[in-house]
């Protein structure tokens, strides 16, 4: 017998960013995660995209600052 | 000279406004200086326009109503200049169809593709593919609307709220800016994939 789902993979895909921001709550929440609970697809594409972000993150992170740079900013406030 | 005028006509804010600035804002240099980095693509350009934030900020700190909202405040501003300097001169790619758009899945690409045959750990392989530096050009290829909200998600680990707040609009486009800057930045990967030979060729 197959159970009526109440949520489809394409409407779950759409939710997918938001749950891994965890900007999900209540009722969509709930329906999101029934779904992952039923369908091992959804589960894999959430992975990649869970992998997509870390992956994306850790390239833009890093970006040290310059040693001097607030130093020049303070003479920069100094002289307006 | 100046009458208590800044150079550029702001008024010039008392010593003790001006510590205050100091010590509410500089604080986040690093933040600023980091958004700006991925924000421009280049460490110069990133210095120049932390200091003209800084600068811009100073001039508009009176108006500055809740203090603790000096970070956001920022980057509203830093944002403000990247979208008057690049006005114009822009490398960003095109949105093209949003429904398209909504439906790419570089997963099932990938899967479909299959470009590592004997991987076992075929999405990972085709991540792994990438340097840094083609990871950074694709974010920075995004079109404005998606590649800041994006940029301080992914740089600052801002929440939808702060979000909505630095970009001016409800949280529900801050949804769907983040879902859809995240599929281009899909795209963008396969298409450099494609452009690299790392798809297609592999095929037989």
């Amino acid at each position: 017998m197959e159970e009526m789902k109440p949520m489809t993979c394409a409407d779950a895909m759409r939710q997918f960013f938001a749950y891994l921001d965890r900007a999900l709550a209540g009722e969509s929440l709930e329906a999101l995660e029934s779904h992952l609970e039923e369908c091992l697809a959804c589960c894999d594409k959430l992975a990649f995209s869970r992998q997509l972000d870390e992956f994306a993150k850790t390239r833009v992170r890093e970006a040290p600052l310059p040693p001097d740079l607030e130093e020049r900013i303070r003479q920069a406030l100094d002289r307006a | 000279m100046g009458g208590g005028r800044g150079s550029e006509g702001g008024l010039a804010l008392d010593p003790e406004a001006r510590q205050r600035f100091e010590e509410l804002a500089l604080p986040h240099l690093a933040s600023v200086y980091r958004l700006a980095v991925r924000l421009t693509g280049s460490p110069q350009d990133a210095e120049d326009l932390a200091q003209e934030t800084y600068l811009k900020a100073m001039r508009a700190f009176s108006g500055l109503r809740e203090p603790e909202r000096v970070r956001p405040w920022l980057f509203q501003i830093l944002n403000r200049l990247v979208l008057d300097r690049h006005r114009g001169g822009s490398r960003e790619v095109a949105v093209g169809d949003l429904e398209e758009l909504d439906r790419f899945s570089l997963y099932e690409l990938i899967r479909d593709e299959d470009p590592f045959p004997y991987s076992d750990r075929l999405h990972e392989d085709f991540l792994a593919q990438f340097d840094d530096e083609e990871v950074r050009r694709a974010l920075l290829a995004l079109p404005e609307a998606y590649r800041l909200p994006l940029l301080l998600l992914y740089v600052e680990e801002l929440s939808y709220k702060e979000l909505a707040e630095v970009l001016g609009c409800p949280v529900g486009t801050v949804m769907s800016r983040l879902h859809r800057g995240r599929k281009i930045l899909e795209r963008e990967l396969w298409e450099c994939a494609k452009r690299r030979g790392l798809v297609k060729t592999w095929k037989r």
